[in-house]
């Protein structure tokens, strides 16, 4: 659906995005995770069109690049800016964008997303009113109006509570499973974790590894962590096969309590690049 | 196509929803034209500071002195020389003196009999708008005092009418023709106030006589002369009203690019041209809103007329297309809301200022008269004026039509390539 070679971006002297290949079909959900800076939302911004790559390619689906219109009406964006009118209430900019994108019934429409991301007791209020989550929120359904294939979601649980990360998570979940291509960037490695099926780990315009979770952490994320408390005291074991190693002090007897520490993407991004993902 | 109608119409709804934008937008220029209305038509609070000076008593001339001194409109300094008088005036401390001439009361005798009372005036150059508002005056307190002598409102009237025929074929000013209409409509009104009534209630409707404004209003307009001080003051509020709405769009773009809303409009399927003409277009309807606002304001409370219809729709669909395009060339030059509002607010409101939005045009001086042409305001306001009291026809308009028109082509090409490159 959305397919990337070679293409980079530079602001000046800053290579912005430094060479980035990759494929996101229907039903997927791919995570571009990196540091502040690593040029995920240049990334994106070339992806969607907004800027045009200082070379390579990007298709979106049939269409072709993205500045076409054709593909213009397949992409739907939630920028990490919060994009919306603030003097507006929150079904008129829906209503809004749903006009400029000519869907029949936009206010109908209108409701609908609002109702997917749990906004519609919210409708006529104004989106100054909003707080930071229902705001992000908002973001994101304004992407959706116009039923896009190829959605790119910046960031879209930035400054955002639990309850309300949880909620915008079951609606890229969603879209996903309705057969839609999503591009999800986020530099929180347990929300990749949970809900992408695979993963760009980006930093400092390059691609250093993709996959899924699971490939990137078995590949690039290191041996486990088997702690086992005993009377004796506590024995730590670093292991790539920790079931064996606990099956291991079950049978020496005299285990208390057993834990293990499996590798996670943060892990991975520390091998790959030397450095912890947030410091 | 549509998609930019729906733009234009959500930045009129965000526009309504900004009370400051609405504000500068809408009901600014009426207080524009309210404020200048009233100070032209000589209605302010302030008294105006006369010197005057009486060449010979005679009981006409005391009373006239009388009447001044008591109209409370005026601060009057009687001083015993010319020479003392022209002083006051040449120090700002009177914005005109008032010489009564000898042949006064000689005059006043003959005003029925075909003749006429003169008075003289020297007014400060510099002040000529307060001279024009002193003139309206002292013609108004004049008319007053000879009513009251000689208290035939019938009479009177018919020296109206033949006073009002020779000011047509009279050469005098601009200012003094404004002037003398106005007071002689306030005397006109009194005279017939009084004519239906008995001498009871004339002397009742002489004595109660304020200078209301709006009763100027009651004159009818005659080609090339306003009616009143509002016929100008409404075109001068144009001027503002442009400059509200110029204003408030001009930086409608910048605003939608640091909002970051505009990256969602450019990843719509509108191209950016469709998205800078759905900008101009709510640009240009705003115009032409506050623009007839101001008419219609003008027309049902103070009775500005529209000369020429067809002409007035004209002067205003042009007007709001340059102006539209003067919106693309602020977008353009300030690509960020604060530079909008910070260095293109102060462009625009020398711009305005010198294009007739504080001096009016017929009061300006040459020189400023010759600056004022390098304002689009100017032709605005300009054109605005000549489908309402100038009476213009075509001929006379097609200049400032053209200049309009001009400045919307300029502006909306050159601009709208300006601002695409930066989106
Ligand atoms: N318009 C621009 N002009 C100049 N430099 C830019 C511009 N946009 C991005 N950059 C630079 O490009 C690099 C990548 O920025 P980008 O915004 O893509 O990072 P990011 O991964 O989205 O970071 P974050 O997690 O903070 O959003 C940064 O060094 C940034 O300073
Ligand atoms: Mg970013």
């Amino acid at each position: 659906m959305i397919r990337v070679r070679d293409i980079r971006k530079s602001f000046g002297s800053i290579a912005a995005v430094d060479g980035v290949t990759f494929d996101v079909h229907r039903g997927e959900i791919f995570g571009l995770l990196g540091p502040n800076g690593a040029g995920k939302s240049t990334a994106i911004a070339t992806c969607t069109g907004q800027l045009a790559p200082d070379s390579g390619s990007i298709e979106i689906g049939e269409a072709g690049s993205p500045r076409a219109a054709r593909a213009r009406a397949l992409i739907g964006l939630a920028p990490q800016q919060i994009a919306l009118y603030e003097e507006l209430t929150a079904r008129e900019n829906l209503v809004f964008l749903a006009r400029v994108h000519g869907i029949p019934e936009p206010v109908r429409r209108a409701d609908e997303l609002l109702d997917m991301v749990g906004l519609l007791p919210r409708a006529r209020d104004r989106v100054a009113t909003f707080s930071g989550g229902m705001q992000r929120r908002l973001n994101l359904a304004a992407a959706l109006v116009h039923n896009p294939t190829a959605i790119f979601l910046d960031e879209p649980t930035a400054g955002v509570d639990p309850q309300s990360r949880t909620a915008i998570l079951d609606v890229v979940q969603r879209l996903a499973n309705e057969g839609r291509a999503v591009i999800y960037t986020t530099h929180y490695m347990e929300e990749a974790q949970r809900i992408c099926s695979r993963v760009a780990i980006m930093d400092r315009g390059r691609v250093l590894a993709i996959g899924t979770v699971a490939e990137l952490i078995a590949e690039h994320g290191g041996d486990s962590v088997v702690t086992v408390d005993s009377l004796a005291g506590e024995h730590r074991v670093r292991t790539r096969e920790p079931l064996r190693e606990i099956e291991r002090a079950l049978a020496e007897g005299g285990a208390t309590a057993v834990r293990i520490e499996q590798p996670d993407l943060e892990m991975v991004f520390l091998a790959l690049t030397g450095r912890r993902l947030r410091d | 196509m549509r998609a930019a109608v729906f733009l234009a119409l959500k930045d009129l709804r965000l526009l309504m929803r900004d009370r400051a934008a609405a504000f500068f937008t809408f009901v600014f220029p009426l207080a524009i034209a309210l404020f200048f209305g009233y100070v032209f038509s000589g209605t302010t609070s302030e008294p105006l500071r006369v010197a005057a000076f009486v060449e010979q008593s005679s009981p006409a001339a005391t009373m006239l002195i009388k009447a001044l001194d008591e109209d409370g409109g005026f601060k009057l300094t009687v001083t015993d020389a010319r020479a003392a008088g022209e002083q006051l005036v040449r120090r700002g401390e009177a914005v005109g003196l008032l010489i009564v001439p000898a042949t006064y009361a000689e005059g006043i005798d003959g005003v029925f009999s075909g003749g006429g009372a003169k008075l003289g005036l020297v007014v400060d150059p510099s002040r000529r708008a307060e001279g024009a508002m002193l003139v309206g005056k002292i013609h108004e307190v004049a008319f007053r005092t000879v009513f009251a002598t000689v208290g035939d409102p019938v009479q009177f009237a018919r020296v109206l009418d033949r006073m009002e025929e020779s000011l047509k074929a009279s050469d005098l000013s601009f200012t003094d023709r404004l002037a003398i209409r106005t007071a002689m409509s306030r005397a006109r009104t009194m005279s017939t106030k009084g004519a239906d009534g008995s001498a009871a209630t004339q002397s009742q409707s002489l004595a109660d006589w304020k200078p209301v404004s709006v009763d100027i209003a009651e004159l009818s307009m005659r080609p090339g002369v306003p009616a009143n001080s509002f016929a100008i003051s409404f075109m001068q509020g144009i001027a503002w009203a442009l400059f509200g709405a110029v204003l408030s769009f001009g930086s409608g773009i910048a605003e939608e690019r640091q909002r970051g809303t505009l990256v969602r409009l450019l990843v719509s399927p509108m191209s950016p041209n469709q998205i800078l003409f759905g900008k101009a277009l709510a640009c240009f309807v705003t115009c032409l809103a506050t623009e007839w606002m101001l008419v219609f304001a003008g027309m049902f409370l103070f009775r500005v007329e529209v000369s020429h219809w067809p002409l007035m729709v004209a002067v205003t669909l042009v007007t709001a297309f340059g102006f539209s395009g003067i919106m693309m060339l602020l977008a353009a030059g300030f690509r960020t809301q604060g530079g909008t509002q910070g260095a293109g607010r102060a462009v625009l409101l020398v711009l305005a200022m010198i294009g007739g939005g504080t001096v009016p045009l017929v009061f300006m001086p040459p020189f400023l008269r010759v600056a004022s042409n390098l304002s689009p305001f100017k032709w605005a306001v300009m054109a605005a004026e000549g489908a309402t009291w100038r009476s213009w026809g075509m001929s006379e308009m097609l200049l400032p039509l053209a200049v309009l028109a001009a400045i919307g082509v300029f502006g909306l090409t050159v601009g709208t390539a300006l601002v695409r490159r930066s989106i």
